[in-house]
């Protein structure tokens, strides 16, 4: 759990994201106000359409917001020029994605040590800490096969260590798991909770509510908005009662979806 | 900012992915610098050798020429250009009073006779009948390998032939003392030239096919009038050319009623009459050859599009690890410039080596000069940038999210 004492990583105020003009126009993010503290693993979870991937893109400055405040590690991001925010996502942010993205024509190791390409690392270098990223992953003896020669989870492995390497300040995890079997999934999640476990914040959105047990807080989004909130009732509660409460609360929200969570966590409370 | 070695490492990699692809390109880009690096290295080959006789002159030599109009494109389609039947302006009467200028050494007039020569036995297809004084061995520097060349002595009826005459001839380059007939005029060899291999000059003579005779006996065959072609003035030592120049101008348009109709050429513009024609030539071939290196820029162009389309996922992906604007573009920019680079370089070698074998049927050499490596160089440079460049921005304004997305 993280303390409350951590500076802020994330900061967003009333944060919107609007698509499209005049009849079309709709806000994928309408008023998402989140904190993120140093050293959380956060489980972005709702239904499709809700503004998951949009807030992550924001995260990641891949996207910008149409209004609000968004603080990175304390820096406001609003001014940032693209040349800018390139820097940022080279030096502070990993990717994760569901498709996994390895350059096909680029073995293992070249793509691990492609984001340090961007930070200005040289080559030697470069290669021989994507190999030191690869050992913790137990993968160098892979280090110079091609994408297409290993399994989904050994493909996901690879980009969770490309993700790594630059030793980002913030890991972004867009559906990590939603291409591989449950066995590859429990592999990979075992993975993030250990790379969790040493430090890093992780944001992961997921649709597998069975995954969430790894992250230390879950947050559910409803039509771009932030519906519930595990860290919002600390304030009601002690620590020691929350994580039992956790855990009801996903297994409900699995059946029924993400509006039948609010009620069940509300019983839980009684 | 990348490293040109990682840029150069990033389109290596992406380049072996598609090798056939590239190198096909790569010869779009070949063929158009290899035509335009043959066209310079063969009309630079024109210009230094008639560059070189003027520049063996010494600078002390002046050439009066009928004026000519410019060379034109009617010049270049007409089967027969008319100021080549022309009469010339000058006459004997000229000779004489420029050679009473201050300043003149030696003086030679030119007349250039239609005709053939011919023994009993033989009529070879080239040959140059010109009639001159003793002054033209000086002047140009002729050298005779055997006998004697014309002098005030040995007026009537005698010649002095080039090598390739007197073998085309005699079968032999040992013809001193053996006759030939000009227009049924019979003239005695006193003298063979030694070869030059220069068909190209500014006398605008080949003079290893010419049989050069007396002004006097030249004249005979003109009803005993000259019909100067072009007049050499050799300058004594210290004289200032272009007031020369000037005075033999002067000279010229009070003898011909104040009309301008003959050039004075000095130094350099000795050899440019000559290669005027041939530079026009060259470049009019110059534009064609870049019409090609033109499609070679397209094919680059259409073949980074290809490559910035297809590589979708992996522009969002390095942008997504870090890549600038900027970055993307300079990545593609160095691909579609290591394509026209060695196209270039690969031409660059081709050009030559069509130059050298075009070489073997024409009278002069290619020349090797950094004139043309740099042209090469700017062209292939220029056509990989500027062909490159719009596909790199293409690829750089990429939205990643939109491109992370393609292909799910």
């Amino acid at each position: 759990m993280a303390k409350p004492a951590n500076k802020p990583v994330i900061k967003m105020t009333d944060l919107k994201k609007r698509f499209g003009v005049g009849d079309a126009e709709h806000y994928a993010l309408d008023g998402v106000d989140l904190t993120v503290k140093k050293g959380e693993f956060i489980a972005i979870m709702g239904p499709s359409g809700c503004g998951k991937t949009t807030l992550l893109n924001i995260i990641g400055l891949l996207d910008r917001p149409t209004d609000g405040e968004y603080l990175l590690d304390g820096d406001n991001v609003e001014d940032l020029r693209s040349g800018q925010a390139a820097k940022i996502r080279a030096h502070r942010i990993g990717f994760i994605f569901q498709n996994f993205n390895l350059i096909e024509r680029l073995n293992v190791l070249e793509n691990v040590a492609l984001p340090l390409t961007y930070s200005g690392v040289p080559h030697m270098k470069r290669i021989q800490r994507a190999s030191d990223i690869l050992k913790g992953f137990h993968l160098q003896e892979r280090e110079y096969y091609m994408p297409w020669q290993l399994s989904g989870g050994q493909t996901q492995r690879v980009a969770i260590a490309r993700a790594l390497v630059n030793k980002p300040s913030i890991i972004l995890a867009d559906e990590p798991t939603g291409n591989l079997d449950s066995k590859s999934s429990h592999i990979i999640m075992e993975e993030l909770s250990e790379i969790h476990k040493k430090g890093n914040t992780i944001l992961m959105v997921t649709h597998n509510p069975n995954l969430t047990t790894y992250a230390t807080r879950v947050i559910t989004m409803l039509d771009g908005r932030i519906d519930t909130d595990t860290a919002e009732p600390k304030l009601h509660e002690n620590k020691n009662e929350k994580r039992p409460l956790n855990k009801s609360a996903k297994q409900k929200s699995s059946k029924k979806g993400a509006k039948t969570t609010k009620s069940s966590r509300r019983k839980a409370k009684k | 900012m990348l490293l040109l070695t990682d840029h150069y490492r990033v389109a290596r990699q992406a380049l072996d992915r598609s090798k056939t692809r590239a190198f096909l390109t790569m010869i779009g880009v070949a063929i158009g610098v290899a035509s335009i690096t043959a066209i310079l290295a063969l009309s630079g080959g024109v210009s230094k050798v008639i560059g070189r006789q003027v520049a063996d002159l010494g600078g002390s030599v002046a050439v009066i020429r009928p004026s000519t109009g410019r060379a034109s494109l009617a010049d270049l389609s007409n089967p027969s250009p008319s100021n080549a039947y022309s009469t010339s302006p000058l006459q004997e009467r000229d000779v004489t009073s420029i050679s009473e200028l201050l300043g003149v050494e030696a003086i030679a007039p030119l007349m250039t006779l239609s005709g053939s020569v011919r023994t009993n036995s033989s009529t070879p297809s080239e040959s140059t009948i010109v009639a001159t004084s003793p002054a033209l061995q000086q002047i140009s520097n002729l050298e005779t390998a055997d006998g004697q060349f014309i002098d005030s002595v040995t007026k009537q009826n005698t010649a002095v032939i080039g090598t390739q005459l007197s073998i085309d001839l005699f079968g032999t380059e040992q013809s001193i003392g053996q006759t030939f007939l000009v227009r049924g005029q019979s003239f005695t060899v006193i003298g063979i030239l030694k070869r030059l291999n220069q068909p190209i000059n500014y006398n605008n003579i080949d003079f290893d096919h010419a049989a050069i005779i007396s002004l006097e006996s030249g004249k005979l065959f003109n009803g005993g009038i000259a019909q100067i072609q072009q007049i050499n003035v050799k300058a004594a030592p210290n004289t200032n050319m272009s007031r020369l120049a000037d005075s033999i101008k002067l000279t010229l348009q009070n003898n011909h009623d104040n009309q301008k109709d003959s050039d004075v050429f000095i130094g350099r513009e000795i050899a440019q009459p000559t290669s005027e024609l041939f530079q026009f030539v060259s470049a009019v071939m110059a534009v064609i050859a870049s019409i090609s290196l033109l499609v070679g820029g397209i094919g680059i162009m259409n073949i980074m599009l290809v490559g910035v389309s297809e590589r979708t996922r992996e522009i969002g992906l390095r942008k997504a690890v870090g890549a600038s604007n900027g970055t993307i573009v300079s990545q593609f920019l160095f691909e579609a410039l290591i394509i026209s680079v060695l196209g270039g370089v690969l031409g660059f070698l081709g050009g030559y080596f069509i130059a050298f074998v075009v070489s073997l049927m024409i009278p002069y050499d290619p020349v090797f000069s950094w004139y043309i490596v740099g042209w090469a160089a700017t062209l292939s440079v220029g056509v990989g940038v500027v062909f490159g460049l719009y596909p790199a921005i293409r690829a750089a304004r990429k939205d990643p999210i939109e491109s992370l997305r393609r292909y799910h």
